[in-house]
Protein backbone atom coordinates (compact mmCIF):
# COMPACT_ATOMS: atom_id res chain seq x y z
CA UNK A 1 0.00 0.00 0.00
CA UNK A 2 2.54 1.95 0.98
CA UNK A 3 5.22 1.21 -1.90
CA UNK A 4 5.66 4.87 -3.00
CA UNK A 5 6.37 6.11 0.55
CA UNK A 6 9.00 3.33 1.57
CA UNK A 7 10.39 3.17 -1.99
CA UNK A 8 10.49 6.41 -3.82
CA UNK A 9 11.79 6.57 -7.40
CA UNK A 10 14.78 8.67 -8.32
CA UNK A 11 13.08 10.19 -11.03
CA UNK A 12 9.20 9.80 -12.51
CA UNK A 13 8.82 11.15 -15.94
CA UNK A 14 5.20 10.93 -17.53
CA UNK A 15 5.33 10.19 -21.01
CA UNK A 16 2.51 12.27 -22.35
CA UNK A 17 -0.14 11.15 -25.31
CA UNK A 18 2.09 11.34 -28.83
CA UNK A 19 -0.84 13.18 -30.24
CA UNK A 20 -0.31 16.22 -28.32
CA UNK A 21 3.58 16.21 -28.70
CA UNK A 22 5.04 19.59 -29.80
CA UNK A 23 8.27 19.15 -28.70
CA UNK A 24 9.99 15.68 -27.87
CA UNK A 25 13.71 16.05 -26.34
CA UNK A 26 15.30 12.74 -26.60
CA UNK A 27 18.84 11.56 -24.90
CA UNK A 28 19.89 15.09 -24.98
CA UNK A 29 23.04 15.83 -23.63
CA UNK A 30 24.71 19.55 -23.57
CA UNK A 31 28.25 20.29 -23.28
CA UNK A 32 30.18 23.73 -22.36
CA UNK A 33 34.05 24.28 -22.18
CA UNK A 34 34.41 20.89 -21.66
CA UNK A 35 31.58 20.36 -18.29
CA UNK A 36 28.58 18.60 -18.74
CA UNK A 37 25.60 20.96 -18.16
CA UNK A 38 22.57 18.40 -19.20
CA UNK A 39 22.18 14.72 -18.45
CA UNK A 40 19.98 12.17 -20.50
CA UNK A 41 17.02 14.20 -20.80
CA UNK A 42 14.17 12.65 -21.79
CA UNK A 43 10.61 14.56 -21.88
CA UNK A 44 7.92 15.95 -24.11
CA UNK A 45 6.50 19.45 -23.97
CA UNK A 46 2.64 19.06 -25.01
CA UNK A 47 0.89 21.84 -27.53
CA UNK A 48 -1.32 24.31 -26.52
CA UNK A 49 -0.14 24.28 -22.98
CA UNK A 50 2.21 25.29 -20.30
CA UNK A 51 5.51 23.29 -19.31
CA UNK A 52 7.27 24.84 -16.43
CA UNK A 53 10.65 24.28 -15.28
CA UNK A 54 11.76 24.69 -12.25
CA UNK A 55 14.67 23.73 -10.12
CA UNK A 56 17.70 25.48 -7.42
CA UNK A 57 19.88 27.68 -9.91
CA UNK A 58 22.11 25.88 -11.99
CA UNK A 59 20.17 23.19 -11.89
CA UNK A 60 20.04 23.77 -16.25
CA UNK A 61 16.49 24.79 -16.87
CA UNK A 62 17.58 27.60 -18.49
CA UNK A 63 20.66 25.82 -19.72
CA UNK A 64 17.39 23.43 -21.39
CA UNK A 65 15.15 26.28 -22.52
CA UNK A 66 18.60 28.12 -24.79
CA UNK A 67 19.14 24.55 -26.39
CA UNK A 68 15.20 24.99 -27.75
CA UNK A 69 15.49 27.20 -29.42
CA UNK A 70 19.43 26.97 -30.19
CA UNK A 71 20.29 30.38 -28.13
CA UNK A 72 23.46 28.35 -26.94
CA UNK A 73 25.10 28.39 -30.83
CA UNK A 74 25.81 32.10 -29.79
CA UNK A 75 28.49 30.75 -27.26
CA UNK A 76 31.76 29.13 -28.16
CA UNK A 77 32.36 26.10 -27.02
CA UNK A 78 29.33 24.73 -26.08
CA UNK A 79 27.55 21.14 -27.73
CA UNK A 80 23.79 19.23 -27.47
CA UNK A 81 23.63 15.82 -28.41
CA UNK A 82 20.62 13.87 -28.97
CA UNK A 83 17.73 15.02 -30.25
CA UNK A 84 15.07 17.87 -29.70
CA UNK A 85 12.10 16.92 -32.51
CA UNK A 86 9.73 20.18 -33.16
CA UNK A 87 6.75 18.76 -34.77
CA UNK A 88 9.35 15.89 -35.64
CA UNK A 89 11.93 17.82 -37.24
CA UNK A 90 14.81 17.97 -35.16
CA UNK A 91 15.98 21.45 -34.31
CA UNK A 92 19.57 20.15 -33.38
CA UNK A 93 20.20 19.28 -37.17
CA UNK A 94 23.17 21.50 -38.61
CA UNK A 95 20.31 21.92 -41.76
CA UNK A 96 18.26 23.88 -40.00
CA UNK A 97 18.29 27.61 -40.84
CA UNK A 98 18.92 28.64 -37.23
CA UNK A 99 17.17 32.52 -38.11
CA UNK A 100 14.15 30.59 -39.24
CA UNK A 101 13.91 28.17 -36.15
CA UNK A 102 13.87 31.35 -33.49
CA UNK A 103 10.63 32.88 -35.64
CA UNK A 104 8.94 29.27 -34.97
CA UNK A 105 10.14 29.12 -30.93
CA UNK A 106 10.48 32.43 -29.59
CA UNK A 107 11.92 33.40 -26.53
CA UNK A 108 11.34 35.92 -23.60
CA UNK A 109 14.36 36.83 -20.86
CA UNK A 110 14.35 36.93 -17.59
CA UNK A 111 15.28 41.46 -17.95
CA UNK A 112 13.20 42.97 -20.47
CA UNK A 113 14.95 43.96 -23.32
CA UNK A 114 13.25 46.44 -25.63
CA UNK A 115 15.57 47.60 -28.56
CA UNK A 116 15.73 51.49 -28.10
CA UNK A 117 13.23 52.16 -31.09
CA UNK A 118 9.20 53.05 -30.34
CA UNK A 119 7.13 50.50 -28.86
CA UNK A 120 5.72 50.02 -32.62
CA UNK A 121 9.12 49.21 -34.35
CA UNK A 122 9.75 46.88 -31.43
CA UNK A 123 6.94 44.84 -32.52
CA UNK A 124 7.34 45.46 -36.02
CA UNK A 125 11.03 44.59 -35.94
CA UNK A 126 11.19 41.17 -36.00
CA UNK A 127 8.05 40.73 -38.47
CA UNK A 128 9.90 42.94 -40.95
CA UNK A 129 12.85 40.59 -40.98
CA UNK A 130 10.75 37.47 -41.76
CA UNK A 131 7.79 38.87 -44.00
CA UNK A 132 6.84 41.82 -45.91
CA UNK A 133 3.31 43.15 -44.76
CA UNK A 134 1.91 46.28 -46.12
CA UNK A 135 1.72 49.41 -43.71
CA UNK A 136 -2.01 48.72 -42.54
CA UNK A 137 -1.17 45.00 -42.18
CA UNK A 138 1.72 45.62 -40.16
CA UNK A 139 -0.32 47.72 -37.95
CA UNK A 140 -2.98 45.25 -38.05
CA UNK A 141 0.07 42.92 -36.77
CA UNK A 142 1.15 45.04 -33.88
CA UNK A 143 -2.11 45.80 -32.43
CA UNK A 144 -2.87 42.20 -32.52
CA UNK A 145 0.47 41.27 -30.76
CA UNK A 146 -0.02 44.38 -28.57
CA UNK A 147 -3.91 43.15 -27.20
CA UNK A 148 -2.70 39.72 -26.86
CA UNK A 149 0.41 40.76 -24.44
CA UNK A 150 -2.25 42.55 -22.95
CA UNK A 151 -0.69 45.98 -23.80
CA UNK A 152 -2.54 47.19 -25.97
CA UNK A 153 -4.79 49.96 -24.01
CA UNK A 154 -2.10 51.28 -22.08
CA UNK A 155 0.22 52.24 -25.60
CA UNK A 156 -2.31 52.76 -28.32
CA UNK A 157 -2.25 56.30 -27.96
CA UNK A 158 2.20 56.64 -27.99
CA UNK A 159 3.03 53.78 -30.01
CA UNK A 160 5.72 56.06 -31.33
CA UNK A 161 7.17 56.84 -28.22
CA UNK A 162 10.39 54.95 -26.96
CA UNK A 163 9.81 51.37 -26.10
CA UNK A 164 12.56 52.30 -23.14
CA UNK A 165 10.05 54.77 -21.38
CA UNK A 166 7.90 51.80 -20.23
CA UNK A 167 7.77 50.39 -16.69
CA UNK A 168 9.38 47.15 -16.14
CA UNK A 169 6.18 45.11 -16.34
CA UNK A 170 4.96 47.07 -19.54
CA UNK A 171 8.08 46.40 -21.34
CA UNK A 172 8.44 42.73 -20.38
CA UNK A 173 4.80 42.72 -22.00
CA UNK A 174 6.37 44.49 -24.96
CA UNK A 175 8.56 41.79 -25.37
CA UNK A 176 6.23 39.30 -25.34
CA UNK A 177 4.40 41.34 -27.94
CA UNK A 178 7.45 41.20 -29.41
CA UNK A 179 7.91 37.42 -29.35
CA UNK A 180 4.22 36.32 -30.84
CA UNK A 181 4.26 39.09 -33.56
CA UNK A 182 6.49 36.52 -35.89
CA UNK A 183 3.65 34.18 -35.04
CA UNK A 184 5.75 31.54 -33.41
CA UNK A 185 4.60 27.91 -32.70
CA UNK A 186 6.51 27.86 -29.30
CA UNK A 187 7.02 30.17 -26.63
CA UNK A 188 9.95 29.89 -24.35
CA UNK A 189 10.12 32.53 -20.88
CA UNK A 190 12.94 33.01 -18.82
CA UNK A 191 12.00 34.02 -15.44
CA UNK A 192 9.98 36.77 -17.33
CA UNK A 193 8.05 38.04 -14.28
CA UNK A 194 11.05 37.64 -11.58
CA UNK A 195 11.85 41.88 -12.07
CA UNK A 196 7.98 42.39 -11.80
CA UNK A 197 5.63 43.53 -9.38
CA UNK A 198 2.69 41.47 -8.16
CA UNK A 199 -0.26 43.46 -10.36
CA UNK A 200 2.34 43.31 -13.52
CA UNK A 201 3.46 39.82 -12.60
CA UNK A 202 -1.14 38.79 -12.35
CA UNK A 203 -1.31 40.81 -16.00
CA UNK A 204 1.74 38.86 -17.76
CA UNK A 205 0.76 35.40 -16.07
CA UNK A 206 -3.24 36.56 -17.67
CA UNK A 207 -1.37 36.66 -20.95
CA UNK A 208 0.46 33.49 -21.14
CA UNK A 209 -3.02 32.13 -19.79
CA UNK A 210 -4.92 33.15 -23.13
CA UNK A 211 -1.56 32.83 -24.98
CA UNK A 212 -1.96 29.03 -24.52
CA UNK A 213 -5.05 28.28 -26.57
CA UNK A 214 -2.05 29.44 -29.59
CA UNK A 215 1.32 28.43 -28.60
CA UNK A 216 2.99 25.86 -26.94
CA UNK A 217 4.79 27.34 -23.88
CA UNK A 218 7.96 26.39 -21.89
CA UNK A 219 8.32 28.54 -19.06
CA UNK A 220 11.53 28.53 -16.39
CA UNK A 221 10.76 30.08 -12.97
CA UNK A 222 11.78 30.53 -9.67
CA UNK A 223 8.23 31.05 -8.66
CA UNK A 224 6.57 28.06 -7.21
CA UNK A 225 3.46 29.98 -7.28
CA UNK A 226 3.43 30.53 -10.19
CA UNK A 227 4.02 27.26 -12.05
CA UNK A 228 1.83 25.77 -9.99
CA UNK A 229 -0.81 28.84 -10.95
CA UNK A 230 0.25 28.84 -14.84
CA UNK A 231 1.45 25.54 -15.38
CA UNK A 232 -0.24 22.30 -17.05
CA UNK A 233 2.86 20.19 -16.97
CA UNK A 234 6.03 20.77 -14.71
CA UNK A 235 9.45 19.26 -14.74
CA UNK A 236 11.58 19.03 -11.16
CA UNK A 237 15.37 19.88 -12.99
CA UNK A 238 18.18 19.06 -10.32
CA UNK A 239 22.43 19.01 -11.42
CA UNK A 240 21.63 18.69 -14.66
CA UNK A 241 18.85 16.14 -15.05
CA UNK A 242 15.16 15.76 -14.85
CA UNK A 243 14.09 14.20 -12.21
CA UNK A 244 10.14 14.67 -12.15
CA UNK A 245 7.99 15.71 -14.96
CA UNK A 246 3.92 15.05 -14.48
CA UNK A 247 0.85 17.39 -14.33
CA UNK A 248 1.40 20.46 -12.41
CA UNK A 249 -1.45 19.65 -10.17
CA UNK A 250 0.05 16.03 -9.09
CA UNK A 251 3.42 17.56 -8.72
CA UNK A 252 2.21 20.47 -6.57
CA UNK A 253 0.21 18.12 -3.90
CA UNK A 254 1.57 14.67 -4.25
CA UNK A 255 5.12 14.45 -5.60
CA UNK A 256 6.84 10.93 -6.80
CA UNK A 257 10.18 11.62 -6.31
CA UNK A 258 11.42 12.99 -2.28
CA UNK A 259 13.74 14.95 -4.23
CA UNK A 260 10.89 16.74 -5.99
CA UNK A 261 8.98 16.99 -2.67
CA UNK A 262 11.61 18.61 -0.78
CA UNK A 263 12.01 20.81 -3.20
CA UNK A 264 8.57 21.88 -3.53
CA UNK A 265 8.05 21.95 0.20
CA UNK A 266 11.11 23.60 0.67
CA UNK A 267 13.49 21.48 2.13
CA UNK A 268 16.00 21.35 0.19
CA UNK A 269 19.97 21.50 1.29
CA UNK B 1 11.58 14.24 5.52
CA UNK B 2 14.48 16.54 5.71
CA UNK B 3 14.22 19.58 7.55
CA UNK B 4 12.24 22.47 6.06
CA UNK B 5 14.82 25.25 4.87
CA UNK B 6 12.39 28.18 7.36
CA UNK B 7 12.66 25.91 10.55
CA UNK B 8 9.63 27.82 11.99
CA UNK B 9 7.83 25.88 9.16
CA UNK B 10 9.00 22.47 10.91
CA UNK B 11 8.00 24.30 14.16
CA UNK B 12 4.65 25.52 12.94
CA UNK B 13 4.03 21.99 12.02
CA UNK B 14 5.52 20.37 14.75
CA UNK B 15 3.25 22.51 17.50
CA UNK B 16 -0.14 21.88 15.13
CA UNK B 17 0.65 17.96 15.05
CA UNK B 18 1.08 18.22 18.66
CA UNK B 19 -2.45 20.16 19.59
CA UNK B 20 -3.91 17.45 17.21
CA UNK B 21 -2.53 14.46 18.90
CA UNK B 22 -3.64 16.29 22.56
CA UNK B 23 -6.66 16.70 21.67
CA UNK B 24 -7.19 13.12 20.28
CA UNK B 25 -6.09 12.55 24.07
CA UNK B 26 -8.31 13.94 25.61
CA UNK B 27 -11.56 12.83 23.12
CA UNK B 28 -10.23 9.45 23.97
CA UNK B 29 -10.66 10.10 27.50
CA UNK B 30 -14.16 12.08 27.21
CA UNK B 31 -15.11 8.76 25.75
CA UNK B 32 -13.57 6.31 27.87
CA UNK B 33 -15.00 8.40 30.64
CA UNK B 34 -18.69 8.76 29.29
CA UNK B 35 -18.71 5.00 28.82
CA UNK B 36 -17.33 4.83 32.59
CA UNK B 37 -20.27 6.87 34.03
CA UNK B 38 -22.89 4.93 32.26
CA UNK B 39 -21.79 1.96 33.35
CA UNK B 40 -21.85 3.32 37.26
CA UNK B 41 -25.28 5.78 36.52
CA UNK B 42 -22.40 8.28 38.69
CA UNK B 43 -24.31 11.30 37.64
CA UNK B 44 -21.84 13.43 39.44
CA UNK B 45 -19.30 12.04 37.18
CA UNK B 46 -21.87 12.52 34.17
CA UNK B 47 -22.04 16.37 34.79
CA UNK B 48 -18.09 16.50 34.36
CA UNK B 49 -17.87 14.30 30.96
CA UNK B 50 -20.54 17.14 29.74
CA UNK B 51 -18.60 20.39 31.17
CA UNK B 52 -15.37 18.43 29.94
CA UNK B 53 -16.43 19.01 26.45
CA UNK B 54 -15.78 22.73 26.26
CA UNK B 55 -12.09 22.02 26.09
CA UNK B 56 -12.27 20.21 22.80
CA UNK B 57 -14.84 23.00 21.23
CA UNK B 58 -11.63 25.43 22.46
CA UNK B 59 -9.22 22.91 21.40
CA UNK B 60 -10.76 22.72 17.91
CA UNK B 61 -10.99 26.24 17.16
CA UNK B 62 -7.81 26.82 18.54
CA UNK B 63 -6.16 24.35 15.75
CA UNK B 64 -8.51 25.18 13.01
CA UNK B 65 -7.12 29.16 13.52
CA UNK B 66 -3.31 27.64 13.36
CA UNK B 67 -3.82 25.89 10.55
CA UNK B 68 -5.69 28.76 8.49
CA UNK B 69 -2.91 31.05 9.89
CA UNK B 70 -0.15 28.18 8.41
CA UNK B 71 -1.68 28.01 5.09
CA UNK B 72 -2.12 31.86 4.42
CA UNK B 73 1.80 32.51 5.43
CA UNK B 74 3.36 29.64 4.61
CA UNK B 75 1.43 29.02 1.26
CA UNK B 76 2.46 25.38 1.49
CA UNK B 77 2.19 22.79 -1.02
CA UNK B 78 2.53 18.91 -1.13
CA UNK B 79 2.93 17.03 2.33
CA UNK B 80 3.25 20.50 3.57
CA UNK B 81 0.02 21.40 2.49
CA UNK B 82 -1.86 17.94 3.47
CA UNK B 83 -0.63 18.18 7.09
CA UNK B 84 -2.80 21.36 8.56
CA UNK B 85 -5.92 20.14 6.08
CA UNK B 86 -5.68 16.62 7.91
CA UNK B 87 -4.48 18.81 11.50
CA UNK B 88 -8.11 20.75 10.38
CA UNK B 89 -10.18 18.24 9.43
CA UNK B 90 -9.31 15.30 12.39
CA UNK B 91 -10.12 18.33 14.75
CA UNK B 92 -13.44 18.42 13.80
CA UNK B 93 -14.01 14.56 13.86
CA UNK B 94 -12.37 14.82 17.60
CA UNK B 95 -14.93 17.60 18.32
CA UNK B 96 -17.70 15.29 16.81
CA UNK B 97 -16.92 12.61 19.53
CA UNK B 98 -16.63 15.17 21.86
CA UNK B 99 -19.94 16.11 21.65
CA UNK B 100 -21.24 12.68 20.67
CA UNK B 101 -19.24 11.57 24.53
CA UNK B 102 -21.04 14.48 26.05
CA UNK B 103 -24.49 14.02 24.78
CA UNK B 104 -24.08 10.31 26.67
CA UNK B 105 -23.63 11.81 29.83
CA UNK B 106 -26.37 13.82 29.60
CA UNK B 107 -28.35 10.73 28.69
CA UNK B 108 -27.04 9.26 31.85
CA UNK B 109 -27.88 12.28 33.87
CA UNK B 110 -31.50 11.73 32.46
CA UNK B 111 -32.06 7.84 32.92
CA UNK B 112 -34.25 6.27 35.64
CA UNK B 113 -31.35 3.48 36.42
CA UNK B 114 -28.35 2.26 34.55
CA UNK B 115 -30.53 -0.04 32.14
CA UNK B 116 -30.36 -4.57 32.44
CA UNK B 117 -27.11 -5.88 33.29
CA UNK B 118 -26.40 -7.50 30.28
CA UNK B 119 -28.04 -4.68 28.23
CA UNK B 120 -24.96 -2.37 30.44
CA UNK B 121 -22.31 -4.88 29.73
CA UNK B 122 -23.08 -5.26 25.48
CA UNK B 123 -23.34 -1.67 25.72
CA UNK B 124 -19.87 -0.70 27.69
CA UNK B 125 -18.20 -3.75 25.12
CA UNK B 126 -19.33 -1.34 22.62
CA UNK B 127 -18.21 1.78 23.89
CA UNK B 128 -14.42 0.14 25.10
CA UNK B 129 -14.08 -0.75 21.21
CA UNK B 130 -15.09 2.54 19.97
CA UNK B 131 -12.34 4.10 22.38
CA UNK B 132 -9.79 1.37 21.65
CA UNK B 133 -10.55 2.39 17.48
CA UNK B 134 -10.30 5.95 18.48
CA UNK B 135 -7.23 5.41 20.58
CA UNK B 136 -5.66 3.43 18.17
CA UNK B 137 -5.98 6.08 15.77
CA UNK B 138 -4.87 8.56 17.45
CA UNK B 139 -1.71 7.18 17.96
CA UNK B 140 -1.77 6.39 14.58
CA UNK B 141 -1.56 10.32 13.89
CA UNK B 142 0.85 10.74 16.66
CA UNK B 143 3.27 8.26 14.90
CA UNK B 144 2.77 9.22 11.15
CA UNK B 145 2.06 5.56 10.84
CA UNK B 146 0.18 5.08 7.78
CA UNK B 147 -0.43 0.86 7.81
CA UNK B 148 -1.74 1.67 11.68
CA UNK B 149 -3.95 3.91 10.27
CA UNK B 150 -4.99 1.36 7.45
CA UNK B 151 -5.53 -1.29 9.67
CA UNK B 152 -8.12 0.83 12.10
CA UNK B 153 -9.91 1.56 8.96
CA UNK B 154 -9.96 -2.04 7.59
CA UNK B 155 -12.06 -2.92 11.11
CA UNK B 156 -14.76 -0.18 10.64
CA UNK B 157 -17.35 -2.76 10.09
CA UNK B 158 -17.02 -4.81 13.54
CA UNK B 159 -18.29 -1.54 15.32
CA UNK B 160 -21.52 -1.48 12.94
CA UNK B 161 -22.22 -5.66 13.85
CA UNK B 162 -21.57 -5.15 17.13
CA UNK B 163 -23.87 -1.86 17.32
CA UNK B 164 -26.70 -3.88 15.38
CA UNK B 165 -26.56 -6.80 17.96
CA UNK B 166 -26.96 -4.21 21.41
CA UNK B 167 -29.51 -2.37 19.35
CA UNK B 168 -31.76 -5.73 19.07
CA UNK B 169 -30.64 -6.63 23.09
CA UNK B 170 -32.49 -3.42 23.47
CA UNK B 171 -35.69 -3.28 21.36
CA UNK B 172 -35.83 -7.06 23.41
CA UNK B 173 -35.61 -5.44 26.72
CA UNK B 174 -37.97 -2.84 25.94
CA UNK B 175 -40.35 -5.42 24.48
CA UNK B 176 -40.53 -7.47 27.47
CA UNK B 177 -40.96 -4.71 29.66
CA UNK B 178 -42.57 -2.15 28.51
CA UNK B 179 -41.59 0.32 31.32
CA UNK B 180 -38.66 0.36 30.19
CA UNK B 181 -38.86 2.46 26.82
CA UNK B 182 -37.60 5.60 27.98
CA UNK B 183 -34.31 4.51 29.62
CA UNK B 184 -34.16 1.57 26.58
CA UNK B 185 -34.61 4.70 24.26
CA UNK B 186 -31.62 6.29 25.55
CA UNK B 187 -29.85 3.38 25.69
CA UNK B 188 -30.60 3.03 21.92
CA UNK B 189 -29.40 6.71 21.68
CA UNK B 190 -25.95 6.02 23.70
CA UNK B 191 -25.27 2.64 21.72
CA UNK B 192 -25.64 4.59 17.85
CA UNK B 193 -23.30 7.52 19.53
CA UNK B 194 -20.64 5.09 20.48
CA UNK B 195 -21.35 3.40 16.80
CA UNK B 196 -21.05 7.07 15.64
CA UNK B 197 -17.86 7.29 17.46
CA UNK B 198 -16.29 4.30 15.93
CA UNK B 199 -17.03 6.01 12.19
CA UNK B 200 -15.35 8.74 13.45
CA UNK B 201 -12.20 6.64 13.94
CA UNK B 202 -12.80 5.86 10.21
CA UNK B 203 -12.92 8.70 9.21
CA UNK B 204 -9.45 10.15 11.20
CA UNK B 205 -7.82 6.95 9.75
CA UNK B 206 -8.46 8.15 6.41
CA UNK B 207 -7.27 11.59 7.12
CA UNK B 208 -3.88 10.45 8.62
CA UNK B 209 -3.52 7.89 5.25
CA UNK B 210 -4.05 10.60 3.27
CA UNK B 211 -1.73 12.92 4.95
CA UNK B 212 1.20 10.48 5.35
CA UNK B 213 0.56 8.71 1.40
CA UNK B 214 -1.15 11.52 -0.40
CA UNK B 215 -3.75 8.59 -1.38
CA UNK B 216 -7.74 8.78 -0.41
CA UNK B 217 -8.50 5.17 1.23
CA UNK B 218 -12.24 5.82 0.64
CA UNK B 219 -11.45 5.60 -3.15
CA UNK B 220 -10.13 2.02 -2.25
CA UNK B 221 -12.36 -0.84 -1.67
CA UNK B 222 -12.58 -2.00 1.68
CA UNK B 223 -11.33 -6.03 1.66
CA UNK B 224 -13.68 -8.40 3.40
CA UNK B 225 -12.38 -9.41 6.75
Amino acid sequence: MNAQLDNPPETAILEIAPETVKLAIKDLNFFYSGKQALFDINVSFAANGVTALIGPSGCGKSTLLRVLNRMYGLYPGQKATGQVLLDGEDVLSPRVNVAALRARIGMVFQKPTPFPMSIYDNVAYGVRLYETLSKADMAIRVEDSLRRAALWDEVKDKLQQSGLGLSGGQQQRLCVARGIAVKPEVLLLDEPASALDPISTARLEETIAELKADYTIVIVTHNMGQAARLSDHTGFMYLGKLIEFGETEQLFTNPVTSRARDYITGRFG
Amino acid sequence: MDDHTVTAVDSDLARLSHAVAAMGDLAVAQVRAAVDVFSRHDLPAAAKVVRGDDALDIQDAAIERSAVRFIALRQPVADDLRRPIAAMKIAMQLERCGDLAKNIGKRVARMDTAGGEAQVADIVALGQLAAERLSAVVNAYRQGDAQAAYTVWLKDTEIDERHDSVVQGIVSGMINKPGSVGDGTHLLFIAKNLERIGDHATNIAELVHYQITGQDLAESPRPKL
